[in-house]
């Protein structure tokens, strides 16, 4: 139980996919724009990551070695397409927003890095905690850039403007403010690394 | 001039008698005709803009070095060029917060960011006003008329377009002679406006030795053989000398795009620097969207400027 | 099919909206590989390859397969497994023709199965070019066209960040944001001027 609590919880902080492994970035610089877009690209690709991680910790056995690249990328994409589907039927305006950025979502660094890394060669427990783990930890990642940008671009936080007056900087909702600002949020938390060695 | 041998980066000091503070101040000299100029023709709120803009980046300056445990270089007239420069490159009558964000944004992330003086990639003023412009471009667009002669020194002022905007929206060209474009009675920023008070500062540069001719040169000349060219009534049809005389051609080509740190370090580098920078520019002007090209141009080039070094080095002798 | 469109499309993908600075793909190979100009310049001549054909590839895929039978939901898996089919099929084939210059790839070649920017153009390529299923005229040049530009305006961003980076060995930047935070500012700062192209029209 406690390795499971474990595989969870360094999703998060210690190696979290974003801050730490610097994973699937596009995505996330692409789709931080704001917030309720930051969410629903970051439960997608947990649902993804999950789903992948289950499928290849239990076939893992059957896969041989020299193609076990395309074949993690038909389960993974399988696993998109499901998503990319339902997404157009239950949440259109949410599809729209996130664009190229769903079909994306299998080329995403992330999931494809933990089924190398971790669901073949772990068993299917593992890796479905380290799967949730990876995502709510990608999640966490998007929601604090999306909550920047939206703030600091667009003066709102979930499309409600939050201080009257305020003049918002409209280049943090662009790519070019995307970069400058996950270029700021990982020096800084080198330095909080630092602090605490 | 000969580098094969230096491993360091700009500055490279010409006079060993002169430190590089004192060239520094000397350049800051030669910028305040242009800002005495532009404080002249639009009034009072044009200082302010200027005074926000310079005293912003030294303290910028300062803090960081503070803050990063780093020697405290305030005193060296760098951070005073980068406030000078930003604030030129803004209209006269900016919200106060403008040249503050503008100049913080420069020292942090154009400057300091890159480990200080001498290796920045980018013109720490030009990233500053690229980060404005992107960021609040209503207030960077809003231009205010020359003051009517007469009136001296005051706080009003009119909004009215530059002539490079209304060629964009209108296609025609301002009826503005062109000796209205040399003295300054146009809408514009602070610093580009007044050309006869900006080449003062540049002929006091060229005697001293501080910056070549090569880019200006090569830079001013392509925009204005590139616009002749690509004239609005067809080919060879340009009027080179309105393309050459407003926007901030003057003020980019002899003040930004001449800073010995983030342009190239040969001579050859220095000309494909220079007709790089007047390609883009007058690209902009000509098809692009913005009505002037310079801030662009020269920050791309600056990205360029490694690449450039790397290939226009000289050849040691006896290699391939 | 009018030239001006073509032009549109190399400003566009080179410029405008490139591949890394605006649209974000191939961010990660972009920071991690661009630290020197030679490999810099050996992975995007690669991707470059590997766009140009896989545009070509999957248009045909599109056009003849999933339009025509109704199935292109599966255009997501269909376009990855060609992507990743020939992928596998040019790095065979260079190891057998010149097994130095697989040595010089390395790593690389199989890193571009991943690469956003290869999956991102022929996802492009279709939503662009097909209106309603049926191919808009010039469909196919067009595509093919818009996969060579995006491997261009990729090598010209890893082309300058490269030189730039190389550069700044020589300099002391902050201890915390060498290597990954600075190349991002750097691409941050690059984005911004590349923003002059905006509103391009001939």
């Amino acid at each position: 139980m406690k390795t499971l609590v474990r595989e969870f919880v360094k999703g998060i902080i210690k190696e979290n996919p974003t801050f730490v492994l610097a994973l699937g970035l596009c995505p996330t610089l692409a789709v931080s724009v704001s917030l309720s877009n930051g969410i629903g690209m970051g439960i997608a690709a947990t649902f993804v990551l999950i789903g992948s991680n289950i499928i290849i910790a239990l076939i893992k056995e059957m896969i041989p070695e020299r193609i076990r690249i395309p074949c993690y990328i038909v389960v993974i994409a399988t696993f998109v397409t499901i998503t990319e589907l339902t997404m157009k039927a239950y949440s259109p305006a949410l599809d729209r927003a996130l664009g190229i950025y769903v079909p994306l979502i299998v080329v995403n660094c992330i999931v494809l890095g933990r089924a190398e890394a971790f669901a073949s060669k772990q068993s299917v427990l593992n890796s479905l905690f380290d799967g949730i783990g990876m995502g709510v930890g990608f999640t966490l990642a998007l929601i604090l850039i999306s909550g920047i940008r939206e703030f600091l671009g667009a003066g709102k936080l979930f499309g409600h403007v939050l201080i009257k007056g305020f003049e918002p900087a409209f280049v943090v909702g662009m790519p070019s403010g995307a970069l400058l600002v996950i270029g700021l949020l990982l020096g800084f938390f080198n330095i909080l690394k630092e602090k605490r060695q | 001039m000969n580098d094969k041998l230096i491993v360091s980066t700009s500055p490279h000091l010409h006079k060993k008698e002169e430190s590089v503070a004192k060239i520094m101040w000397l350049v800051a000299l030669s910028l305040l005709p242009a800002g005495a100029a532009g404080v002249f023709i639009f009034g009072l709120s044009a200082l302010w803009v200027i005074i926000l803009g310079v005293v912003s980046a030294v303290i910028t300056e300062l803090i960081l070095q503070v803050l990063t445990k780093n020697k405290i270089t305030i005193l060296d007239g760098s951070a005073v060029i980068t406030g000078l420069l930003l604030a030129y490159n803004l209209p006269p009558k900016v919200p106060f917060w403008l040249p503050i964000i503008g100049s913080v944004f420069a020292i942090a992330i154009g400057k300091q960011v890159f480990g200080g003086l001498g290796q920045n990639i980018f013109n720490p003023a030009l990233v500053g006003r690229v980060f404005l412009m992107a960021s609040w471009p209503k207030y960077m667009t809003a231009f205010t008329q020359p003051l009517p002669a007469g009136v001296g020194l005051s706080y009003d002022a009119v909004t009215q377009a530059t002539p490079l905007a209304i060629l964009k929206e209108t296609k025609i060209l301002e009826q503005l002679s062109y000796w209205g474009l040399f003295l300054g009675k146009r809408g514009g920023c602070i610093g580009e406006v007044c050309i006869l008070a900006l080449l003062l500062g540049v002929i006091f540069l060229l005697a001293k030795g501080y910056i070549s001719w090569h880019i200006p040169v090569s830079y001013i000349a392509t925009v204005g053989i590139f616009t002749y060219i690509f004239g609005p009534k067809g080919l060879f049809s340009g009027d080179w000398l309105f393309h050459i005389l407003s926007g901030g051609l003057i003020l980019g080509a002899f003040f930004m795009a001449t800073d010995y740190v983030t342009s190239p370090l040969t001579r050859k580098g220095h000309l494909v620097f220079g007709v790089g920078c007047g390609l883009l520019t007058a690209v902009i002007r000509l098809w692009g969207g913005y009505p002037e090209g310079v801030s662009y141009a020269i920050l791309m080039m600056n990205a360029a400027a490694p690449l450039i070094d790397r290939y226009t080095r000289n050849r040691v002798y006896g290699t391939s | 099919m009018n030239l001006g469109q073509f032009l549109t499309i190399f400003i566009s993908s080179v410029f405008i909206y490139n591949v890394i600075l605006s649209r974000f793909l191939g961010l990660c190979s972009f920071i991690a590989i661009s630290k020197e100009t030679r490999p810099a310049l050996a992975m995007s001549l690669a991707v470059m390859f590997v766009t140009t054909m896989s545009s070509l590839i999957t248009w045909l895929i599109y056009r003849f397969l999933l339009v025509p039978f109704g199935l292109t939901y599966l255009r997501t898996i269909s376009f990855i497994l060609v992507i990743a089919t020939f992928v596998q099929f040019v790095e065979m084939v260079i190891r057998k023709t010149s097994p130095p210059l697989y040595r010089f790839f390395g790593i690389y070649l199989p890193l571009i199965t991943v690469n956003c920017a290869v999956l991102g153009v022929a996802v492009l390529n279709t939503d662009m070019f097909f209106v309603n299923g049926k191919a808009v005229p010039g469909s196919f040049y067009y595509s093919v066209f818009q996969g060579i530009c995006v491997g261009l305006g990729y090598t010209l961003a890893m082309l300058l960040m490269s030189a730039i980076r190389e550069r700044l060995d020589f300099c002391n930047v902050p201890k915390a944001l060498k290597e990954f935070p600075l190349a991002f500012i750097i691409a941050s700062i690059m984005s911004l001027s590349f923003m002059g192209f905006n509103g391009f029209k001939f």
